[in-house]
């Protein structure tokens, strides 16, 4: 370690002036002057257009756009649906992932096999896989309808898409698929580090399949669970490309989430401040939800 | 081996990775005489455009030895997206071309080039080459900002075959909506005799499109409504005609059932795809729509089977405008280095020899009145010669900046009429209010507009 | 007694149901990109091709710029999985194992960068781009990627490095290693996997994404996967197999990853999602 021993040396003599702490900061530093240089001018762009009247040269401060968005019936139906959108999927995400999870960690065979299988899903872009599930969807063209109509399950041409009592429905089923995977490995990994012991002792004193399910693995789990739903809850919050694909908020405003309907007020009628109000309200809405997470992580281990 | 040797084979190593870094840092040696432009099309992810405008480039550059043409290709559903966040950073693609859907937001944000020099230094009697109503789209305040290109109407497209099957004589294209609505339930039937429907009469858009407005438009004409006020201040869907035009437009899906199932999902794609297997018998399209379906289904011999005849009109009425038209232009970025040779590219490409290749390669016609008034070519084709003869029936949908918008709450209310979520009615006379909201920044404070 | 249960066959069921359900589109997106134009727009659809053809790849891998739009994309993914894992590594480490002041305001703050839609984000930092030269190029993209891959780097790399009992680090203090170097020497190889399975989500978020390249590049020569196929979504009609084929290779370099690296994926989420 001889030569490298000096060279310690001499780092140690660079870090000496700084406290420990201090150092502690300067590993973080990297990461925060990235997210600052990069984001920081779009962030407060963004705020700043919030306060600024729609379509005019002059900069003037206003809150016109907040009050607009509160009277604006379309704002509160995108919030509604976004929240029914978001709310399904992330519990399908962890129900259906948790679920394949128990069953890639059972002791099965070809176990690698039915793994990539698990994960393709994940491999598809988001606007790869919006285009797709239009197709398959559509009543007279799609495979879906194909497949249901020659199996002899329906005799009519179901209106996935165009119908707003299953256009959501449709969109969830597409977006779970998309999405399941990610969850999946997650908690996948979480149920593999639960030591085999706990699972023993408990057979020892005779518990059920259920029982063991109940009292050792999610507990084990809770943890995993809660960061799952923490990061997918914010991505579904920023889901925009699989609905822009599929049916671009309709039939009616049905499945016009809200980060479609800021997209179209910024790139559709250009109304740049407006989109920026109702981004930033979203935003604040994201960080309430999400400040009991920020608690559980800033928590040393 | 030596040390002055080392040193020598050092420098010179130096000097080459220098000057390696150099020529891949500096800009590439180009004559400071040429001049590239950045012309930006959606036209060139389209096969049969590409080529037609690869090789009018060839013409262009030859002729202009000092101008070299840079091609952006862009997804026709992102180009003002791409465009408008490159003009607001102060770039932007030299040369670009657009839906006239656009034209309007763009220029009150101030995306476009102001060529009225330009134009004015090509001499008086310029603009009368074009259409007149074409021309005034590209103006504002007296000034121009874009030159259109394709300029084709909207008209009945109808499958002779389907028409013969059903009892319909293929010479005697429908004239009245009542007509039409015959035809369409006797079209609306069931081909292969296993008792389900498999073919209907018409096929329409009823996705959230900008096809939509392309198809809805020349109904609301022809039933002579309009859509907003002759001020444009207020929405005008609460009169009669409007009313009559959206209930027959929804009666067709929900009374007579003459549309396929899921309309609401039904984008242009997908109707003519419906068109090239024969699953409708009509449908409202322009020239762009016989290659299409042709390429969608080669067995249907498309360009034979399809015959075209101007929209029908509501019985017992004359209305002079009732049709209304695509239209597309071409403008110069306000942020471009090189107007005068971005002017250059912009006249070429619509020159009167240009657009005559424009229709002879991808069967576009051309918004020029010697071009479409006149090349025979294009006046031999039984297509366009219906489209060019209904030319002057079209009016334009209004110009305002909040279009995109005002078109999207029809859109989105014949979304729920069709689905059964409002009753016509209702769903138009929600739009009306949205549509009235979105004009009030036009309105002085205590000027109200007629409720529904 | 191992008891041979009937419950022994519950994960096979659940997993075909996996299978169909994963599969189904994937069967569909292949057969489409082997047929011809003409099968693609037939009505009824048909799931396995008549006529069965490699045009579509043919056209799309020789007559296109595919294969620039995918290096550049393995580049700028990538570049953004390295440098975000790297980051999020060191940043990582000094949330783990420092306690300084602010620390919980920070962890916000780099969360909070994810919560405003990029569509707002994409025009102001393109007009940052502009300013310094950096428009079209890769590393103006790698930089955008990471701000967004970053946060999530972070917070996942933290939890691994929790789980790195401290009396190492005190053992290499012992030694004489300095704070650098203990995260060199100690850290950073006993969360190998946990960096892994950060690359490759980080890899994936680059690879898919549409709006940011879309509006970050200009012409041929910076285009990605997902703007080549978006271009096949044309004013008239989508080019379906040709955008299927196109589909299908896109899938193939994340799969690829994913299979080389699967192990530590696994492992490496472990010790990083439990202790967090």
């Amino acid at each position: 370690m001889n030569p490298s021993r000096s060279r310690l040396r001499t780092f140690r003599i660079f870090a000496r002036p700084f406290s420990h702490q201090f150092q502690g900061f300067l590993f973080v530093l990297p990461c925060i002057l990235l997210l600052v240089l990069v984001l920081g001018f779009p962030v407060a762009t963004a705020v700043v257009n919030s306060f600024a009247p729609i379509w005019s040269e002059v900069k003037k401060f206003t809150l016109e756009n907040y009050i607009k968005l509160l009277n604006d019936k379309l704002f509160w139906n995108s919030l509604k649906v976004t929240f029914i959108f978001v709310i399904s999927t992330v519990l399908l995400h962890l129900g259906v992932g948790f679920i394949v999870a128990l069953a890639l960690n059972a002791e099965i065979k070809a176990k690698r096999f039915f793994r990539l299988i698990a994960i393709l899903p994940w491999t598809v872009p988001d606007v790869i896989c919006g285009l797709i599930w239009r197709f398959m969807y559509n009543p007279t063209l799609g495979i879906i309808n194909a497949i249901l109509m020659s199996a002899g399950v329906t005799t009519r041409y179901i209106e996935w898409l165009a119908s707003p009592k299953l256009v959501l429905p449709s969109i969830i089923f597409a977006d779970v698929w998309r999405g399941y995977p990610f969850v999946m490995i997650i908690l996948l990994a979480g149920l593999q580090a639960i030591p085999r012991e706990q699972y023993e002792a408990a057979r020892v004193d005779g518990a059920t399949t259920l029982q063991e399910l109940i009292y050792i693995t999610i507990p084990n789990l809770m943890r995993v669970i809660l960061i799952a739903l923490a990061l997918d809850t914010i991505w579904q919050f920023r889901r925009f490309g699989l609905i822009y694909n599929m049916t671009l908020g309709g039939p009616g405003h049905t499945s016009e989430i809200l980060s479609l309907y800021v997209y179209k007020h910024y790139f559709k009628y250009f109304n740049f401040e407006y989109a920026s109000g109702m981004a930033v309200v979203m935003a604040v809405i994201m960080l309430i939800i999400s400040y009991p997470y920020i608690r559980m992580i800033a928590r040393k281990a | 081996m030596s040390l002055k040797l080392r040193k020598g084979m050092i420098f010179i190593l130096l000097l080459t990775s220098f000057l390696l870094v150099a020529t891949i840092v500096l800009p590439g040696g180009k004559k400071p005489e040429v001049v590239e432009i950045v012309f930006s099309d959606w036209h060139l992810t389209e096969p049969h455009w590409e080529k037609a405008l690869k090789e009018a480039f060839v013409i262009f550059e030859k002729e202009n030895p000092n101008i070299k043409i840079k091609l952006d290709p862009i997804s026709y559903g992102e180009k003002e997206t791409k465009y408008t966040t490159e003009i607001e950073a102060g770039v932007g693609p030299d040369v670009f071309h657009l839906h006239a859907y656009s034209i309007k937001s763009f220029m009150e944000k101030g995306y476009l080039y102001d060529m009225t020099p330009f134009v004015k230094a090509e001499g008086p009697g310029f603009t009368d080459a074009w259409y007149a109503q074409t021309i005034e789209l590209m103006k504002k305040e007296g000034r121009y900002y874009a030159i259109p290109g394709d300029f084709m109407s909207m008209v009945l497209y109808y499958n002779k075959n389907l028409y013969r099957e059903a009892g319909l004589d293929p010479a005697k294209p429908p004239k009245t909506w009542d007509e039409f609505l015959e035809y369409a339930k006797k079209l609306t039937r069931d081909r292969d005799g296993d008792g389900k429907i498999d073919t209907w009469g018409f096929g329409t858009i009823g996705a959230i499109s900008p096809g939509f407005e392309l198809r809805f438009t020349p109904i609301l004409f022809s039933h002579d409504g309009s859509y907003l006020s002759e001020d444009n201040k207020c929405s005008a869907l609460n009169t009669p005609e409007a009313i009559e035009a959206m209930k027959f437009f929804n009666d067709m899906v929900t009374v007579h059932k003459v549309i396929p199932p899921g309309v609401t999902a039904q984008d242009p794609g997908t109707v003519r795809t419906q068109m090239a297997n024969e699953q409708i018998a009509m449908l409202l399209g322009s020239g762009w729509t016989p290659p299409i379906v042709d390429t969608n289904n080669p067995d249907l011999k498309a360009l034979e089977v399809l015959e075209a005849a101007p929209v029908p009109v509501k019985a017992g009425i004359r209305p002079k405008l009732t049709t209304t038209a695509w239209l597309s232009a071409w403008m110069i970025s306000p942020n471009t280095k090189h107007p005068e040779e971005a002017w250059e590219v912009v006249k070429f490409v619509t020159s009167k020899r240009m657009e005559e290749k424009w229709f002879k390669d991808a069967r576009v016609l051309s918004s020029r009145k010697d071009v479409s008034g006149e090349y025979d070519e294009l006046l031999r084709d039984k297509f366009a010669k219906i489209i060019a003869a209904e030319l002057e029936h079209a009016k334009f949908v209004p110009q305002l900046k909040e279009w995109p918008q005002i078109i999207e709450a029809i859109n989105t209310a014949a979304q729920e009429a069709f689905t059964g979520a409002k009753s016509p009615g209702q769903a138009l006379g929600d739009a009306h209010d949205q549509i009235n909201e979105i004009l009030s920044v036009y309105r002085a404070s205590g000027e109200k507009c007629p409720s529904f | 007694m191992k008891k041979r249960s009937p419950y022994r066959l519950i994960p096979y069921l659940i997993l075909v149901f996996v299978c169909l359900y994963n599969l189904i589109p994937f069967v569909w997106m292949f057969s489409t990109s082997i047929k011809t134009d003409k099968e693609a727009y037939k009505i009824p659809p048909t799931l396995f091709p008549q006529q069965p053809t490699l045009e579509s790849y043919n056209q799309i891998i020789i007559w296109t710029s595919f294969p620039r739009y995918f290096m550049n994309s393995t580049i700028i993914s990538l570049g953004t999985a390295s440098l975000s894992t790297f980051i999020g590594s060191l940043a990582g480490y000094g949330f783990s194992r420092f306690n300084f002041r602010g620390r919980t305001t920070l962890i916000g703050i780099i969360l909070a960068t994810q919560m405003l839609p990029g569509v707002l984000l994409v025009g102001p930092y393109f007009k940052m781009l502009v300013k310094i030269g950096l428009y079209n190029t890769y590393p103006g993209l790698i930089l955008a990627f990471t701000s967004i891959t970053l946060p999530f780097s972070t917070w996942m790399l933290k939890g691994f490095i929790d789980t790195v009992p401290e009396e190492l680090d005190q053992a290499a203090k012992v030694d004489g290693c300095s704070t650098l170097g203990t995260y060199f020497r100690i850290i950073l190889p006993v969360i190998t996997p946990g960096m892994v399975a950060t690359m490759i989500f980080a890899f994936l978020l680059a690879w898919g994404d549409l709006l940011w390249v879309l509006v970050l590049t200009s012409g041929e020569s910076m285009a990605t996967v997902t703007l080549g196929l978006s271009r096949l979504v044309t004013q008239f009609r989508i080019i379906w197999p040709q955008l299927m084929a196109g589909s299908v290779i896109a899938t193939l370099p994340p799969l690829i990853l994913y299979m080389l690296l699967q192990n530590y994926l696994v492992k490496g989420l472990t010790a990083g999602a439990v202790k967090v």
